[in-house]
């Protein structure tokens, strides 16, 4: 009988063991999936501030795409924690909830159009109404009514048109398909893309109230003109088109000598125009999203030019230079801008008399384009314009057969710094072989890589990126390659071509007009291109590369840019830095980042407590005992982390009971070498932890807060993971060692400190140092830092946990001097020369293990 | 458990036999399914490790399929994709049980890599 109950005892006891063992192993599941979506998540917002920052152009599939996968793990992180809880955090649900929906009312945010009218007469127009007509055709009118000057007749279709015509016939929903899959670095699907969606466009029937506008804006004309055999351009004036910070040249169609009944099908294809494919690529790289350029339109009614051409008000790759610059030919302008016309080209004196100081004939026998009187109305007439609009101006014009000088268009020119002359440059570059001397600098700046010769889009689809692009004429079409382009240098045309202007814009070198340089260079020849002294070297020119230039940040200030700035407050920010304080509850997490480090912290509570919960004593946390008393520092056997045969019971545990693996190497570092206390401090340095404790009530010393209780080791045999609170600061270490090198990984994230931020950041800075140096792939930001090393071998990972340890030891409390004279380059030095003791010591200590064995 | 049979399901054809030959050259069995109806016969034969699916499909809203599919096969891991995603849409799918939910265009690697993981985890 008493054997029976006995037995019926034990029996109980091993179902209780089995489902505290199954309860405990769905806990560590859970908490692994945790720290899995902890990583991601970590390591998706390093990445978005990191793109932020790089001046990369990026397009709203990486925004989506990574707001997206942050969602879904943050997603992933509460359901873990719920789990883990059993549904204690509630509220996280609803703060979670609140925080994607202002994200996505961001990212779903559209551009606003002004106003319900179609078309305005160009009588109509002045600067004001450039939220609806574009800047082209503002400019245009702002001109023509306000100052007086001589601007074609004609009439401008608005943004209100053109979202009315896309949105009528449904056809974005089937552009924005095509877009979104779209993979802009696969030309040829971009060819593809662009052609289908123009296509689509082209097909499109017009809406009745639209078409009604135009031709009623069209039978006007011909009432002013008091004719109806004359000729129209139909321009596109894109909203942002011509603005201050992108100058979209020739990104977008324009279409001369159109029949007036021909304005209705070419008005739609200049619409499918934003589709080509080089505006495509474009927007992109200036962070556009395809909804953001709405296409308005400019039918202006066409000049017979006797001769036309360009205006720089300053010459746009020598900004300092005091003289305008006029480009002329004879005929219609268009050929200049494309690259293709001879040309005329003039320095004109800023000050009246106006007085030429260099002319430039295309045929020198033929005699000037321009008289002296029209030189002079011309300069006159566009220094008036760029006092009225207030800084320089790129000026298309053209005079027609009575003399009559118009305006055909004022936009703001982007002008380059001062050039570098020859004489400044390194006597290095005249070493190398000369290959082709003289042309216009087009754009800027020093550039090298294999020559690569383009004459057509099949050219196009095989030009690899970091080329230098080498064409014979100036074509917008090739504006395609320039962010893919190291160079460029063409064998036609001027600074005054749409590709030239685009090549400043981007930042690349240009050199134009350089006669039979195609015809010199073979292609994949090394060339070293410098725009500015007008040479071309074979071979790699080092002195000159000193000077090469950087790319500008195109992305700064752009929609996208914004956009995912503004989306990313509701994700970076931490505002729960502290678990002690009130403040540390559901209710509070504003920012995905805190409701990441909301479910973390209470995710290790869980596991930390799970023991004492389940009254499982084997699971329960144990107080590592070192040097013969009791440390700050607590362990949780996850599973097979103590050596067999330890007391569950027991309160403490010794290393020497702990077969983890990476614990081992990991502790092996943290006592290598011993701390020597933290650095003395200079009053100053005392100063700025008073006044940040004074301003951060979560780092008020006087509130209880358990640091002791707060590093702890969560342990098995080839798995670790330790949580720090050192003093302000918080670091996470991770290590799982793996016969599988996927599965293989230590990882390190840290953030906080005393001191002011100042201090705190230079901290992550040495510390983001050392660790690159250690082979971590690190991302930084402000005072926090993500770093990792994965997929390699089991003893490469123990080096590197070995020097972590050491790290997160010897870096507390170091930030409150961070400031001193000298201190970082000693630390530096003792760091490095610690670490490498470290590591010989580990080596020859496992080197005479193997001899033993 | 790593997979070795992938369902795709997806409404553009073009789309379905691109990712079927870049995963078949990886050497995983592909089966392709044009709308949820198709998709569903090979889940209640059992026949597939994980499903790729699509947002929109031709006879039924994608996140309406994985609901169908979750409940013929609860464990079954699938990873959504989709071209056009809202922060929104990817919590219901996460929701209703899908692994992961992912934008278009996907590089194969990363696709890969996240039906290995969603297969490991539903294993585990």
């Amino acid at each position: 009988m008493f054997g029976w109950i006995v037995d019926l005892f034990r029996r109980r006891g091993r179902r209780h063991d089995d489902r505290i063992q199954s309860a405990f192993q769905t806990h560590f599941k859970n908490f692994r999936a945790l720290l899995t979506a902890n990583n991601n998540a970590l390591e998706g917002m390093a990445r978005a501030e990191a793109m932020l920052r790089s001046g990369r152009p990026f397009g709203m599939t990486f925004v989506r795409g990574e707001l997206t996968a942050l969602t879904v793990n943050v997603y992933k992180m509460i359901q873990s924690l719920t789990v883990l809880s059993e549904g204690r955090y509630r509220g996280l649900n609803d703060s979670f909830a609140a925080v994607t929906h202002r994200i996505e009312a961001i990212l779903s945010r559209q551009p606003e159009v002004k106003g319900r009218v179609f078309t305005y007469s160009i009588d109509e127009i002045e600067r004001s109404l450039i939220n609806q007509v574009g800047g082209k055709m503002a400019n245009l009118g702002e001109m023509r009514n306000l100052l007086g000057i001589r601007v074609p007749d004609g009439f401008a279709v608005t943004a209100a048109a053109a979202k009315h015509f896309m949105e009528v016939s449904h056809t974005q929903i089937e552009i924005n398909r095509l877009l979104q899959t779209l993979d802009l670095d696969d030309l040829t699907a971009l060819y593809s893309v662009s052609s289908e969606i123009q296509e689509l466009i082209r097909a499109t029937s017009f809406p009745d109230d639209l078409e009604r506008a135009i031709r009623a804006q069209t039978h006007e004309l011909i009432e002013r003109q008091g004719k109806n055999d004359f000729k129209v351009a139909l321009r596109s004036s894109a909203l942002g088109e011509d603005s201050d910070v992108s100058s979209f040249a020739g990104q977008y169609r324009s279409r001369l000598r159109i029949g007036l009944d021909d304005i209705l099908p070419v008005y739609r294809d200049i619409l499918a125009g934003k589709y080509q494919s080089q505006a495509i690529v474009y927007h992109q790289q200036r962070g556009f999203r395809h909804q953001d350029v709405i296409m308005c339109v400019g039918c202006i009614v066409m000049v017979d030019a006797h001769v036309s051409g360009v205006v720089y008000t300053r010459p746009p790759a020598d900004a300092g230079a005091g003289h305008l610059l006029i480009h002329a030919a004879l005929g219609l302008g268009d050929q200049i801008v494309d690259g293709v016309a001879a040309y005329d080209m003039l320095e004109v004196e800023r000050e009246p008399p106006h007085a030429i100081c260099c002319r430039k004939e295309a045929q020198p026998g033929r005699g000037p384009c321009l008289a002296e009187t029209q030189v002079r109305e011309l300069a006159e007439l566009s220094l008036r314009i760029e006092a009225h609009f207030g800084g320089p101006q790129d000026i298309e014009w053209a005079i027609d057969a009575s003399g009559d000088l118009y305006i055909l268009q004022a936009r703001p020119l982007d002008t380059a710094p001062v050039p570098v002359t020859e004489a400044q440059a390194p006597a290095g570059a005249v070493d190398a072989q000369l290959l082709v001397e003289g042309g216009v600098t087009a754009s800027q700046g020093v550039a090298v890589g294999p020559v690569f010769k383009v004459n057509c889009a099949l050219d196009v689809l095989e030009f690899p990126k970091g080329a230098v692009l080498v064409v014979e004429t100036p074509w917008p079409e090739w504006a395609v390659l320039i962010s893919r382009a190291a160079g460029v240098i063409s064998d036609t045309g001027q600074s005054a071509t749409h590709l030239a202007t685009v090549a400043r814009e981007f930042g690349v070198p240009a050199l134009f007009d350089g006669g039979d340089a195609s015809a010199r260079l073979e292609n994949g020849q090394i060339v070293t291109l410098c725009a500015d002294s007008r040479r071309v070297y074979a071979g790699r020119v080092e002195a000159l590369l000193t000077r090469a230039s950087t790319r500008r940040s195109l992305m700064v200030g752009s929609p996208i840019y914004g956009l995912l700035k503004e989306a990313l407050i509701h994700v970076t920010p931490l505002h729960l830095t502290e678990p002690d304080s009130p403040f540390f509850k559901p209710a509070n997490c504003r920012t995905l980042h805190d409701i990441t480090r909301f479910c973390h912290e209470k995710a290790l509570h869980e596991m930390f407590n799970f023991g004492r919960r389940h009254g499982a004593r084997d699971k329960s946390a144990k107080q590592l005992y070192v040097a013969d008393s009791p440390s700050q520092w607590w362990v949780v056997n996850l599973k097979d982390g103590y050596r067999e045969g330890v007391d569950a019971a027991a309160q403490f545990i010794r290393i020497e009971d702990i077969v983890s693996e990476p614990m081992r190497v990991i502790w092996g570092g943290m006592t290598a070498i011993p701390w020597e206390g933290p650095p003395p401090i200079s009053v100053r340095g005392l100063g700025a932890i008073i006044a940040q404790s004074a301003m951060n009530p979560q780092l008020d010393p006087a509130v209880r807060s358990n640091l002791g209780d707060r590093n702890y080791f969560l342990v098995s045999k080839k798995y670790c993971n330790l949580s720090v609170r050192l003093g302000y600061h918080f670091a996470l270490a991770e290590a799982n060692f793996s016969e599988l090198l996927n599965e293989s990984y230590v990882s390190f994230q840290f953030q906080g400190g005393a001191a002011d931020e100042r201090r705190r950041r230079r901290r992550v800075g040495l510390l983001a140092e050392m660790l690159k140096e250690l082979g971590f792939r690190v991302d930084r930001k402000a005072d926090a830092l993500v770093a990792r090393i994965e997929k390699r071998p089991i003893p490469y990972l123990h080096e590197r946990l070995l020097a972590l340890g050491y790290l997160i030891i010897h870096t507390r409390q170091v930030d409150m001097v961070m400031d001193e004279e000298g201190f970082i380059e000693r630390f530096r030095a003792k760091i490095r020369a610690d670490i490498r003791t470290i590591q010989e010591n580990a080596a020859r200590t496992a080197a005479e293990q193997l001899h033993a064995a | 458990m790593l997979p070795k049979n992938i369902l795709l399901v997806d409404d553009e054809s073009e789309f379905l036999e691109t990712m079927a030959r870049r995963l078949r050259r990886r050497s995983y069995e592909v089966k392709t399914a044009l709308d949820c109806a198709a998709a569903l016969a090979e889940v209640q034969a059992g026949w597939p490790d994980a499903v790729v699916l699509d947002v929109m499909l031709g006879d039924a809203d994608g996140i309406e399929c994985l609901c169908l599919v979750k409940r013929v096969a609860p464990r079954l891991p699938v990873i959504m994709l989709t071209g056009h995603a809202s922060l929104q849409s990817s919590i219901l799918g996460m929701e209703q049980g899908a692994s992961n939910y992912c934008l278009k265009p996907i590089d194969i690697e990363d696709l890969i890599e996240r039906i290995i993981i969603a297969c490991k985890e539903a294993g585990d």
